[in-house]
């Protein structure tokens, strides 16, 4: 099986005013089709970058190394005009705050539609009725109604569901989730996580699943790759890692997940 | 919605009342007598009383009060008999000067004060709002920040100190525009618009000054935005970024703020009119008040305090036509 | 328990430690202004300006023209009372020239002037400050009806036409003294402003968390307002009143430039400016000069005013 993701040797270096800061070094890693990898660390860790620099959304001034490829296809050095055509189409994001990341000016239909329109172009009506289907994928009920409703009009939980229809619009082969259930509810956030494992299963979508909470990776990656402080430390099956974890920053963050046979220290 | 307006009028008029009854007090109370005033240099005593009890100045201060609010809904009479005056509905009484009906006075007016309000306002919003999107789009380059440099600059010169400097340029040195009158558009539209020009860029430039930086500030603020994340996120064409994501959440709030602008201008600009003798409210304003011309400082105050609140309740409705989180209960 | 609330949150960075204490000491400020020509620039004008008013009457003294000396030796009576010279009669006599028609020395009138200026817009700023955060503070705290009746008289003030106002009941007013009056007229139309954000911040202060641990570890409610909602109003405090000093000097200057501010023969920037209209055609440098000043001034101001308010949000931020 060839891989989707390729990540290999990548480095994000920023300018600061205490020079050059690498906030991601030498990174590498894959994701097979229909395949979730989790990348885990504290904040600052890095996760985040690794992953806009997948997209190309890095902030202005920010300087990549090494080599992301999809598909086979080099992503870095391209120019933005041909990151935009990937964008959304190929490889999609979704994250943390759903309420922020979606726009408070425009109903959730609009923003969908907008998004579906700008890679497969077509008549409103009929990108119209492809966002009532991924609003019903998702489990929006009266998909049709409620594409008229601005983001405000949902609860939490629905908002990231709307994230993930439209992330899911255009059925990209890789879809990349940046902490998408930390801002909800436990109840909730174990429901968005079915929903995602569900829909990855379903269309085949590979994915990147990063967050800071070892308990939801162990739950959803089959691969899991643990940084800190801008490096690689840990890499392997979910298995592997959490049964015996080689590194010792690995161990402190599996230490510091409540379990329920802990004893109660009074 | 119906519940919501009926409130929003209510304290509308309730405000207004206020600057009506704080004006009259005031007035009433701090100035010397206007019988004497009108009355003028050669005067007897019965003469003046002749003109208080026309006036009603020898009724209680409430009965007066009472007359000038009925005469604004109701019209009021002056006088009996053959000397009748009957003055109609929005009755604001009769210049002490001039005897002209005030309130036709400010309908004689007013078109000036809004052709000054309209023309200055189409300046600093192309202006303020072009040069503070540029400057938001390039912020940190030379462009940015020479720009915002001119606008403290601008913001900080006093517009008669404007008014004048540009005239003596202008008028004086260059002399590009003829001196400043007060002309009608009917008098030929290039003469019209040349005497305007001066009193437009003066109004307009503290206003540009302040829009530009407001511009730049909210832009930065939405540019920085999650939601412009995930606008580029999508892959969607950088102008649609900008203008359908970017331009709406930042430009909204300026809305607010120019239509409060807007109306406190149309009750007149004081100093721009005084300065380049246009005859509008504002200079009618600053000439009673030289006067003691008390009806017409009564009428153009609370004309000022009618736009102003007025303003204030059309930019809240507006705003929930443009922000959808805002809605009416 | 401890009596260390937390100060702020975690926003507050380095130097938090002490309870209440906000992040923006005033030796940041300065360290940062000192980096940043502009303000450098600024503070140094304002410095001139400030000594050309404390010292007015040393300076005249050695110059020998003072605010109201006629000099006819200066002027022209062939020329309608035009100033003798060039650029409105500047020479070494007369620094910044003389008055046409009477002869009076402008570099005088300017110190003068600066004097008035000063001390109506700062006398001006304290009484509105201290209206400002009295209702604001009343209004955000305690809520109710308080809050109602202050948000009333706020709104009402606020659509009141205020320069009309101002101009109207100062002419109305019999003279007396005009300084005081002025202060009076500005500081009752501009203390809402003020009070508005000081009421917001409140407002949110009051529902902290830090806020309510004192309150619920027994703090008395002057304990409350001056250790921990103070303070914590300091750096908006700070920005607010450096803009509203230039603020009021334009104010100052537009009453008196519309014939309703000090009366002559007290100079003032304003009123100077006033009398020159009608020689501005053949006497450009009368009006320039106290054209400038007034215009440096309050640009010194307002630029000095914005980097702190930069400093202060880059403080707050990190």
């Amino acid at each position: 099986m060839s891989e989707l993701l390729v990540v290999e040797d990548l480095t994000v270096t920023f300018p600061t005013t205490r020079g050059l800061v690498d906030v991601v070094k030498d990174v590498s890693f894959t994701v097979g089709r229909d395949e979730t990898v989790g990348i885990v660390g504290e904040s600052g860790s890095g996760k985040s970058m690794t992953s806009l620099a997948i997209m190309g959304l890095l902030p202005r001034g920010a300087v990549t190394r090494g080599s992301i490829r999809l598909n086979g296809v080099e992503l870095l050095g391209r120019t933005d005009r041909q990151m935009r055509a990937i964008r959304g189409e190929q490889a999609s994001m979704i994250f943390q705050d759903p309420l922020s990341s979606l726009n408070p000016y425009y109903t959730v239909g609009l923003q969908i539609e907008e998004m579906y329109r700008a890679h497969r172009g077509g008549s409103r009506k009929a990108a119209g009725k492809v966002v009532a289907e991924a609003l019903a994928q998702v489990g929006i009920p009266e998909p049709d109604r409620r594409a008229g409703y601005y983001p405000h009009q949902f609860s939490g939980g629905q908002r990231q569901r709307i994230m993930i229809a439209m992330a899911l619009v255009c059925s990209p082969a890789l879809l990349i989730a940046d902490e998408p259930t930390t801002a909800l509810d436990v109840t909730v956030q174990a429901q968005i996580l079915r929903l995602l494992a569900g829909l990855q299963k379903e269309t085949g979508t590979g994915m990147v699943f990063v967050t800071h909470d070892l308990a939801v990776i162990s739950s959803i990656a089959a691969r899991v790759l643990v940084m800190c402080q801008g490096e690689q430390v840990e890499y392997g099956t979910a298995e592997q890692v959490f049964s015996e974890p080689r590194h010792e920053y690995t161990r402190m963050l599996l230490e510091s997940i409540p379990r329920i046979d802990d004893e109660v220290v009074s | 919605m119906a519940r919501y307006l009926a409130g929003r009028i209510a304290g509308l008029v309730l405000i207004l009342f206020m600057v009506c009854l704080f004006t009259y007090l005031i007035f009433f109370k701090l100035s010397p007598d206007p019988a004497v005033m009108i009355c003028g240099k050669t005067c007897t005593p019965e003469r003046i009383l002749q003109i208080r009890t026309l006036l009603g100045l020898d009724q209680p201060f409430f009965t007066q009060f009472w007359d000038f609010l009925s005469g604004l809904f109701a019209g009021r009479d002056y006088g009996s008999g053959a000397n009748l005056i009957h003055c109609p509905a929005p009755c604001l009484g009769y210049s002490f000067q001039t005897s002209q009906s005030v309130w036709e006075m400010i309908l004689d007016r007013l078109p000036v004060s809004a052709t000054v309000a309209v023309g200055a306002a189409v300046l600093w919003l192309v202006i303020g709002i072009g040069a503070g999107l540029l400057s938001a789009v390039r912020e940190g380059t030379w462009w940015d920040r020479t720009t915002m440099g001119l606008a403290l600059g601008g913001a900080s010169i006093p517009n008669y100190v404007l008014a004048l400097a540009l005239q003596y340029v202008l008028v004086v040195k260059l002399q590009i525009l003829p001196f400043p009158s007060a002309v009608a558009f009917s008098d030929g539209p290039l003469l019209w618009l040349q005497s305007y020009l001066m009193p437009w860029i003066v109004l307009a430039t503290g206003y540009a000054c302040l829009y530009a930086r407001l511009t730049r500030a909210n832009v930065i603020d939405t540019l920085a935005e999650n939601f412009m994340r995930t606008a580029r996120s999508k892959g969607l064409a950088p102008v649609l970024t900008m203008r359908r994501h970017a331009l709406r959440p930042a430009l909204t709030p300026i809305t607010t703020i120019f239509g409060m602008d807007f109306a406190a201008l149309l009750g007149g600009a004081l100093i721009t009119e005084t300065v380049f003798g246009l005859n509008g409210v504002g200079k009618m304003a600053a000439d009673s008040i030289a006067k003691n011309d008390q009806p017409v400082i009564m009428a153009v105050t609370l004309l000022a305090a009618f736009f102003v609140v007025v303003g204030n309740v059309v930019v809240d409705l507006v705003y929930t036509g443009l922000d959808p989180r805002v809605r009416i209960r | 328990m401890t009596t260390a609330a937390p100060s702020r949150d975690a926003k507050a960075g380095p130097g938090a430690g002490t309870p209440g204490v906000p992040a923006t000491s005033g030796r940041r400020i300065a360290g940062a202004l000192l980096h940043d020509w502009a303000a450098v620039l600024s503070t140094g004008f304002l410095a001139l300006v400030v000594l050309m008013a404390v010292c007015a009457p040393l300076i005249t003294a050695l110059t020998g023209h003072g605010p109201n000396d006629f000099d006819a030796a200066a002027i022209d009576t062939n020329l309608g009372g035009l100033p003798r010279g060039s650029l409105g009669g500047v020479s070494a006599e007369h620094l910044f020239g003389v008055e046409p028609q009477n002869g009076r020395d402008v570099f005088a009138r300017i110190m003068y002037g600066a004097r008035v200026s000063f001390l109506i817009a700062i006398s001006a700023t304290v009484l509105t400050t201290l209206l400002g955060v009295v209702f604001g503070m009343l209004a955000g705290f305690y809520g109710g009806w308080a809050d109602q009746v202050i948000s009333r008289v706020m709104d009402f003030l606020m659509a009141f036409p205020s320069l009309i106002f101002m101009i109207a009941i100062l002419s109305s007013l019999p003279s007396g003294n005009r300084a005081v009056l002025l202060v009076v007229v500005i500081s009752v139309f501009g203390w809402p402003y003020l009070a508005r954000v000081v009421r917001g911040q409140t407002l949110t202060l009051v529902n902290r968390e830090f806020v309510e641990a004192a309150r619920a570890s027994g703090a008395s409610t002057g304990a409350l307002v001056f250790k921990e909602i103070l303070p914590n109003l300091r750096s908006s405090l700070i920005v607010m009143t450096t803009l509203a000093v230039p603020g009021y000097i334009g104010t100052e200057a537009g009453l008196s430039f519309l014939g309703v501010g000090v009366t002559p023969p007290t100079p003032s920037w304003g009123q100077m400016i006033a009398s020159s209209v009608s020689w501005y055609a053949v006497d450009p440098m009368y009006f320039a000069i106290p054209g400038l000043f007034l215009f440096l001034t309050v640009l010194s101001l307002t630029v000095l005013g914005d980097r702190i308010r930069a400093v202060t949000d880059a403080g707050e931020a990190s």
